[in-house]
């Protein structure tokens, strides 16, 4: 993790830690390339604007030396031109702040499994089984119908179990920029709700769990 | 109006007025000199005529001459005097009526009187009249002629250096660094013009750079500290020991943090989007924008019950930035949906290179004075953050585009169109 903002640094760090990650941070451009050459990581999060240098050139270098490391970029810079040198130098994705941290947390779980596992991985929940690569669900080896939409919701849920997911962050997730653009809220309990009902009639489980006024945690 | 044009009809009036009153000066001058002539013309003869008569007593009662301009009888009044009076006569050489100066004064011959009337014409003096107009015409249209001549051959020579100026100003674009150069005219005012338009040129450029540069750092250093606030916040909300109070308090913290930093963006765009930092700009087909916009807000409108209508069979291209072109296209449609009612409508048409997107909603009509200024929102809708209208106006006033909102049968229609050519000539 390439950022200079310690605060910031410090909560990343401890959200991930809590998933099972383990995180090595550096403040600076020297830092990040020392650590980049000595060692080989799964991930790399790097933020544009560093203290000393660019976080591009971050990039480059990695690319040199471990090419499989995967690579998100986080900007406080929402310039496109930023972020299309930075995909073409081969980032994977790209967050701009100020980022939920749920929304971190599934980038990397989705990177990881691209990379690590070409996307074949299957994740099992109990009686579920999901396949993100073919976007399919299987309850009980029956397959679950879901909208475009249930699909994303269930894998951000899935990503981030057990966590208090707030409406604006599954908004942002399944719109992007433009969840502020419509009555969006009204919009995540409806899907929230939808999905809930065809886990429910199938599982004879409730998976999802209010959270006061805030949103909702998937627990299993 | 231009100001040769502007200059041409002063000088006309000011040409036409100095003619007038020369052309009367003249006139009158000339007209006083001509009647003197012919008062001393019409002495002289009558010394002539009184010195001849005292020599020649007449035998007849009255004689005539043969040209009628001397008439003399007999008369049994007996006192002297000489008067001068104004006729019209019949003129046998002009066949008309003319007007002529007759002079009437009484001689004594031998022991009789005898009238005598002598009559000049005055057809001259009405020549004369008439010459002075014409010459006078003739002189105002050539000195007209003249300047009207002169003047453009100097207006187009000693402005040149201004035009160049001129098309220099409208080529230049700020945002794009090419450096300005006026060339040297050798006239002076024109080089101390230009040497301000440079300066300030520079000044204007280095302040864009600048502001280009404030915008920049003042988005990341305001980001950060949100960030920070929103992951922190996010952390505290994960504390499965808080409750319900706590989390409404946070969740009121964790809006606001929200709230701030989607106002922060906004305006970076606004003034991104005046400080012309979009600087490519393609052809786009508004109307496939359109349709892939409804696509991805479907799910949307089918939950309030909306009753989409399209008609894009026209194809509208607008030429701007394309990430400018889907953020106007969102803000329109999502202002559409937010402020219309359930069970609604809304209608998206296009024709004659126009796009209209027409919505139904609770609020009547609304003040097109205020709508399309910044924080002007409604006080019922809290979700928006007052900037929506503002954007696609500023997008619009960037790409030389019209957003125009009428209010017609109950629906509140935006449309877009191309600004007509005569609003923008220079």
């Amino acid at each position: 993790m390439i950022e200079d903002e310690a605060a910031l640094c410090e909560t990343m760090v401890a959200y991930l830690e809590e998933e099972g990650y383990r995180c090595e941070q550096a403040g600076t451009v020297e830092l990040g390339s020392e650590k980049v050459n000595l060692y080989e990581y799964d991930c790399m999060l790097v933020d544009i604007g560093l203290p000393d240098g660019s976080g591009l050139s971050l990039i480059k270098e990695l690319k040199k030396c471990h090419p499989e490391t995967g690579i998100i970029i986080i900007s406080a810079k929402n310039s496109l031109d930023d972020k299309i040198s930075g995909l073409d130098l081969g980032a994977d994705d790209y967050l701009t702040k100020p980022f939920h941290l749920p929304e971190l947390n599934s980038r990397i779980k989705s990177l990881l499994r691209r990379r690590k596992f070409e996307g074949k991985q299957e994740l099992v929940i109990e009686e579920i089984s999901i396949q993100p690569e073919n976007r399919q669900v299987f309850v009980g080896g029956e397959q679950l119908p879901l909208t475009r939409k249930e699909f994303d919701l269930l894998m951000f849920f899935v990503s981030n179990r057990g966590r208090v997911l707030t409406k604006e962050s599954i908004a942002e997730h399944l719109w992007g920029d433009f969840a502020d653009s419509a009555d969006s809220f009204d919009f995540v309990y409806s899907h929230i709700k939808n999905l809930r009902r065809k886990l429910l009639e199938r599982t004879k489980t409730d998976y999802f769990q209010n959270v006061y006024g805030t949103g909702y945690t998937f627990i299993a | 109006m231009k100001l040769q044009t502007k200059i041409n009809i002063r000088f006309l009036a000011v040409t036409f007025l100095v003619f007038s009153v020369a052309g009367m000066l003249f006139y009158f001058a000339l007209d006083k000199l001509v009647n003197q002539n012919i008062s001393e013309m019409l002495e002289s003869r009558k010394a002539y005529i009184i010195l001849n008569l005292q020599q020649n007593i007449p035998t007849s009662e009255s004689i005539e001459s043969p040209d009628h301009s001397i008439f003399i009888r007999r008369t049994e009044k007996t006192e002297q005097y000489t008067v001068f009076s104004d006729t019209m006569a019949y003129d046998q050489e002009e066949k008309e009526l003319i007007p002529f100066r007759k002079m009437t004064f009484s001689v004594l011959s031998g022991d009789q009187h005898y009238e005598v009337i002598l009559l000049q014409s005055l057809l001259e003096s009405e020549d004369l009249q008439m010459i002075i107009f014409s010459f006078m015409a003739a002189l105002f249209g050539i000195v007209l002629l003249a300047l009207f001549f002169l003047n453009r051959w100097l207006s187009n020579k000693s402005w040149n250096p201004f035009f160049r100026s001129l098309s220099v100003l409208n080529n230049w674009k700020i945002g794009e660094s090419q450096a300005v150069g006026f060339d040297r005219t050798g006239i002076s005012e024109f080089d101390q013009l230009n040497s301000t338009l440079e300066n300030m040129m520079q000044k204007i450029q280095a302040d864009f750079v600048n502001l280009k540069e404030f915008t920049e750092n003042a988005s990341h250093e305001i980001q950060t500290p949100l960030a920070i606030i929103k992951s922190k916040l996010e952390m505290v909300l994960q504390d499965k020991t808080l409750n319900d109070q706590q989390y409404q308090r946070i969740r009121t913290a964790f809006e606001s943090a929200n709230r701030l930093s989607k106002l922060n963006d906004a305006l970076l765009l606004l003034s991104k989007i005046e400080n012309r930092q979009f600087v490519d700009s393609l052809e786009i087909d508004v109307c496939q924008l359109i349709r892939s916009r409804l696509e991805y807000l479907e799910e949307l409108f089918a939950m309030k019950q909306i009753e989409v209508t399209v008609h894009l069979d026209n194809q509208v291209t607008f030429t701007l930035n394309p990430l400018l072109a889907d953020i106007l296209i969102n803000n329109l449609l999502s202002n559409a949906l937010r402020h219309n009612k359930a069970k609604g409508k809304i209608i998206v048409s296009s024709e004659n290179q126009e796009i209209t997107i027409s919505n139904t909603s609770e609020q009547t009509e609304m003040d097109v004075s205020r709508m399309f200024r910044r924080f002007a929102k409604q006080a019922t809708s809290s979700e928006s953050n007052g900037l929506g209208l503002a954007i696609a106006h500023e997008i619009c006033n960037n790409y030389n585009l019209e957003l125009i909102y009428r209010y017609l049968s109950g629906m509140h229609r935006m449309t877009i169109r191309q600004k007509s050519q005569i609003s923008t000539n220079l």
